[in-house]
């Protein structure tokens, strides 16, 4: 039984805590399934966080918050798709240099909310009957409504991805662009599409924390969160089902910390957080290994601006 | 020509978001013109290492900053946040003194190498440097005995709990944090043998989300109060989430979980920069060791929370609290083992100021490691 | 219908790649890029209710006004030169290395090693030694990726960016746990003995980190533009087909590039903890590995450039903490430069390319 406790206990934080990141690296993944590697997702995911909580504590509105969030990390996404897929610059470059503006941005946005606690937040909506499971109920539906939204989302992206047509553009995009292009795929539409749409998913991430998580706003608040997205990403070779199973060893690492330290097991923290990276590397080169046979685990145009001139 | 117009669909974007942000942002008032109104005040550079609005360590320093001004009108402060310790705070310490500052406040125990090799090129400069090990001439060392203060709030829990595990979340296992923790463990001991205080190390000062995940695991292994020495208020709000108490650290956390936070406990800096400034202000000032205590009233809490906290409970804390600030209770009072079973202090000792200074032992009801 | 028919986007703006950039474009675009923002950034200021140009004076003052903040500005520079260039070479190559920043902890870690547990060497022994430690350090944090990208096709960009957090929680590891300097409280190394200092100007933080920059800015310059290597280099950047079939051993470039690429990198790191800190400490870098992208790419990989592109970036972050000091908000300050780098960015891109703008999306 003790052991029964531990594990519901532990799963269910790591649900809690794989969220931020799982919303993020989503978002990513459509972005990166066409070929765009965003590495502003950090920033863009403070400025998410910043605008839902200052929309809340202005407007006592969850959903206004939300809506804020949608619009101003869509700007973003703009920005960045105009950047990098007409402008046609580093994708590398751009993503910092969009992190060190949207952190400045943030904690310039957010000085007046400092210390602020948010007149309402996401609360816990513990689904009626499903609820009630044993160890079950507990570990999954009790949670707040932004949990049960991804829920939702994870299987919809996976589907989208894998079984419709415009998934299989999308697919096309990432892989081939110039073939994609010959098939009458609008390449720049795409991109824009996917990369606003992941750009949103991230300002999401940010808006969890500030209103659901850790419901304030402080500077810095997601503390590296949309750098292990990308990593995730990776680890999850660009399929949101999986992306869900490593959010959750990713957001499980630190609790699972904290329950060995509290059982006085001495494993050092530094090593346990080194793992997910070091499990990365591997499996980055497992699937390299692999799509020499296979096709789809990794979009081969990554980082690659398209030029149609070029082909 | 064309040229132009890529760049006008950019900076229209970008005048959006900046004129938005400015109008957000827009309440403060203080302009760059004003450094010019106070060419004849006494100038005094203040250095922080995170922001001065992490709700934290830096706002309480920066509260002080400000009472310092408020008490002192020939006074003007320059201030400087974000700085890390070595290369940058080298060079900001310098701009500081470049720019006329005469005494230097390095809030941060970081800062020890940068201040040792300063104070010895400029030694007209007071420097302050809190919670710092070295004396100099023109360095004084300053430092609250926060353990009085924690003595106080673990009362509060050791009478709180129901479960008898009392979950504490704290940052990095320093001198000062470690004081801080078992002195509140005393102050537990001392109203509730029988509880334990389960401690958990994050390794990290800031940083919310995690905060709140070691909380909730103190709650899963039964704790029903949560105390923190943390910078942000995560603690506090996952004791709400479930229905438990919580005591804050470093600033007033009530708001942020009103049904949970029982008290805080607070920094009182104010006091010390204003003595210490208006001694070098008046010519009198020396390198010394301050470690201020509830007898100047540098260590407090906040008031306790009446919809939680029963009469008797709060009783016993106004004496206790007026036994502190009379010098009548000593905190670290022996017979005191460590939780590897080690005497520290014997029967009806104290412990010297030399050895809390390096406290490097944790009480023995105390789950934890060092 | 799809999806992608519906939207017209990117077809209005067409680029079109110059064919010969004319010189005068390189210098009137970043000038532009820089007004344009400074007129912006001017507006915002003074909706903030600021003045402009007294906060322009400030920034320009802290970064350059006067002997001290130039030679402070330099210091903060030399880890952004040699980050610069070491990436740069990897670009020119083609290979996306953004692991300067571990490279650069990997580096200041090996240098560490060395300060602390030979410490009782002459002091031309243990530069010696702590300079190739630095290097070496550096060097397999960047053989590392370029191993698995020429042996297992692993793309470079992914393994660098996630090698960064291993390097620097391997050193957290060690500064937490066996090098804690046992009489010091927080999580640093003992300090290193004088012998391991880098020697410094006279009056300056400035340390022979930048005498390392310079010679490796030109001995890179020559190896670029003068060497067969160097053209080897260029032509796998360009069109790493044309190299392979010209016969070119891509594999042995690339190792080598990223040995070096990395090592200069590490140099940076060991600049740091021998140079200035004195000790292994956590957050020895505030991110210059990733700033480092930024320089390489805003100086088209010109090495020379580089060192200048570096300079100004040091000044930025000086001219910062000056604003701060008449109590600007800092944020302000970081806004500030990222509007600037992104303008610059996009502006960069219009001296390789003309903008033809359609009113129509044209067909394919």
């Amino acid at each position: 039984m003790e052991m029964v406790t531990l594990l519901t206990a532990t799963l269910h934080a790591a649900i809690i805590s794989a969220t931020p990141i799982l919303y993020a690296a989503l978002g990513e993944i459509f972005a990166e399934r066409s070929g765009v590697l965003n590495l502003g997702v950090e920033g863009i995911m403070l400025v998410g966080a910043a605008t839902g909580f200052y929309t809340v504590v202005n407007s006592q509105s969850l959903l206004l918050g939300v809506l804020a969030t949608v619009a101003v990390s869509l700007l973003f996404g703009l920005i960045f798709s105009f950047i990098t897929i007409t402008l046609r610059a580093s994708q590398v470059v751009t993503g910092l240099v969009l992190t060190i503006f949207g952190t400045g941005l943030s904690a310039f946005l957010g000085k007046s909310m400092i210390g602020q606690a948010s007149p309402v937040i996401f609360h816990k909506i513990p689904v009626p009957v499903l609820s009630k499971i044993p160890i079950l109920g507990h570990v999954l539906f009790n949670h707040d409504m932004l949990v049960y939204v991804l829920y939702l989302l994870v299987p919809l992206s996976w589907f989208f991805i894998y079984r419709t047509r415009e998934g299989l553009n999308l697919r096309a995009v990432g892989e081939n662009p110039a073939a994609a292009d010959a098939l009458g795929i609008n390449v720049f539409a795409v991109r824009y599409f996917y990369v606003c749409l992941g750009s949103i998913f991230a300002g999401l991430a940010g808006a969890y924390l500030s209103l659901a998580y850790a419901p304030s706003w402080l500077e810095n608040m997601s503390g590296g969160r949309g750098w292990i997205a990308i990593v995730l990403v990776i680890f999850a070779t660009w399929n949101p089902v999986r992306a869900a199973l490593g959010a959750l060893i990713f957001g499980g690492v630190d609790v699972l910390g904290f329950k060995f330290q509290a059982r006085g097991i001495g494993i050092s923290p530094y090593f346990m957080r080194m793992l997910p990276y070091l499990i990365t590397i591997i499996v980055l080169i497992i699937i390299t290994a692999r799509s020499q046979m296979a096709k789809n685990l990794m979009p081969k145009a990554l980082t690659i601006p398209y030029d149609r001139e070029e082909r | 020509m064309k040229t132009k117009r890529v760049f006008v669909v950019i900076a229209f974007l970008l005048i959006a978001i900046t004129l938005f942000a400015a109008g957000c942002g827009s309440k403060q008032t203080s302009a760059p013109g004003n450094q010019n109104q106070g060419k004849d005040k006494l100038k005094v550079g203040f250095v922080f290492i995170g922001p001065v609005t992490d709700g934290g360590w830096n706002t309480s320093h920066n509260n002080g900053r400000l009472y310092l001004e408020k008490q002192l009108p020939y006074v003007e402060t320059i201030f400087v946040q974000n700085v890390p310790a070595g290369s940058d705070s080298e060079r900001v310490m310098r701009q500081l003194i470049q720019q006329g500052a005469k005494v230097i406040v390095a809030t941060s125990f970081n800062y020890g190498d940068t201040v040792k090799k300063l104070a010895k090129e400029f030694p007209d400069v007071y420097f302050l440097h809190a919670t710092g090990l070295e004396v100099a001439p023109n360095v004084s060392t300053y430092d609250i005995r926060e353990y009085e203060g924690t003595y106080l709030t673990g009362m509060v829990a050791g009478k709180m709990t129901k479960t008898n595990i009392i979950g504490y979340v704290a940052a990095n296992p320093i001198p000062c944090v470690v004081r801080a923790i078992n002195g509140f463990a005393m102050g537990v001991k001392a109203v509730n043998p029988n509880a334990k205080v389960k401690l958990l190390w994050t390794s990290t000062w800031y940083d919310p989300a995690k905060e709140k995940e070691a909380a909730l695991s103190l709650a899963d292994e039964k704790a029903d109060v949560l105390a923190q020495y943390q910078d942000s208020p995560a603690v506090q709000q996952a004791a709400q989430e479930r229905g438990i108490y919580s005591i804050g650290y470093h600033a007033d956390m009530r708001h942020f979980a009103p049904q949970a936070n029982l008290t805080s406990f607070t920094w009182n800096w104010g006091p010390i920069y204003v003595q210490e400034v208006k001694a070098y202000h008046d010519g009198n000032w020396k390198g010394k060791a301050i470690w201020a205590s509830a007898q100047e009233g540098a260590a407090t809490i906040a008031p306790l929370n009446d919809k939680l906290v029963p009469a008797d409970i709060k009783k016993l804390v106004e004496e206790t609290k007026d036994k502190l600030s009379k010098g009548e209770l000593t905190v670290f009072k022996g017979p005191i083992k460590d939780n590897k079973g080690k005497t520290i202090v014997g029967e009806g000792q104290k412990i010297s100021d030399a050895e809390l200074v390096k406290c490097n032992w944790l009480l023995d009801n105390i789950e934890g490691k060092l | 219908m799809y999806l992608s028919d519906k939207l017209n986007l990117g077809k209005s703006i067409k680029l079109e790649k110059r064919l010969s950039v004319p010189p005068v474009l390189y210098l009137i675009v970043p000038v532009v890029s820089v007004i344009l923002v400074l007129l912006l950034g001017g507006l915002f200021l003074a909706v903030l209710g600021y003045n402009p140009i007294e906060v322009y004076e400030i920034l320009l003052n802290g970064a350059f006004g006067n002997t001290y903040n130039f030679t402070e500005t330099i210091v903060h520079a030399i880890p952004l030169m040699l980050t610069g260039l070491g990436v740069s070479l990897a670009f020119k190559m083609g290979l996306w290395n953004i692991g300067a920043e571990g490279q650069l902890y990997f580096g200041a870690f090996m240098a560490s090693g060395v300060a602390l547990f030979f410490h009782d060497l002459p002091t031309p022994l243990m530069l010696t030694l702590v300079l190739i430690a630095g290097f070496l350090g550096g060097a397999l944090w960047g053989f590392v990726p370029a191993a698995l990208k020429v042996f297992l096709g692993v793309n470079e960009t992914l393994t660098t960016l996630l090698l960064n957090y291993v390097a620097i929680l391997w050193v957290d590891y060690f500064i937490f746990g066996p090098w804690k300097d046992p009489k010091g409280f927080l999580p640093y190394s003992k300090v290193f003995p004088q012998s391991a200092m880098l020697p410094v100007f006279p009056g300056t933080r400035i340390h022979a980190g930048l005498v390392l920059a310079i010679l490796a800015a030109i001995i890179l310059w020559i190896i670029i533009w003068k060497t067969t290597w160097g053209y080897e280099i260029r032509l796998i950047g360009e069109n790493t087909q044309v190299a392979r079939a010209a016969g070119i051993n891509i594999a042995r470039n690339m190792l080598l590039v990223m040995i070096i690429s990395g090592g200069l990198a590490g140099l940076a790191g060991m600049g740091e903890v021998c140079g200035i800190i004195g000790r292994l400490q956590h957050n020895i870098s505030p991110g210059y590995g990733y700033t480092a992208i930024i320089i390489a790419w805003l100086s088209r990989l010109n090495p020379l450039v580089i060192l200048l592109v570096a300079v100004i970036f040091g000044g930025l972050n000086n001219g910062g903490y000056a604003l701060q000091m008449v109590g600007l908000p800092e944020s302000t300050v970081t806004m500030l430069q990222g509007a600037i780098l992104l303008f610059v960015l996009g502006g960069d891109i219009l001296t390789q390319y003309r903008v033809k703008i359609h009113r129509r999306g044209c067909g394919a």
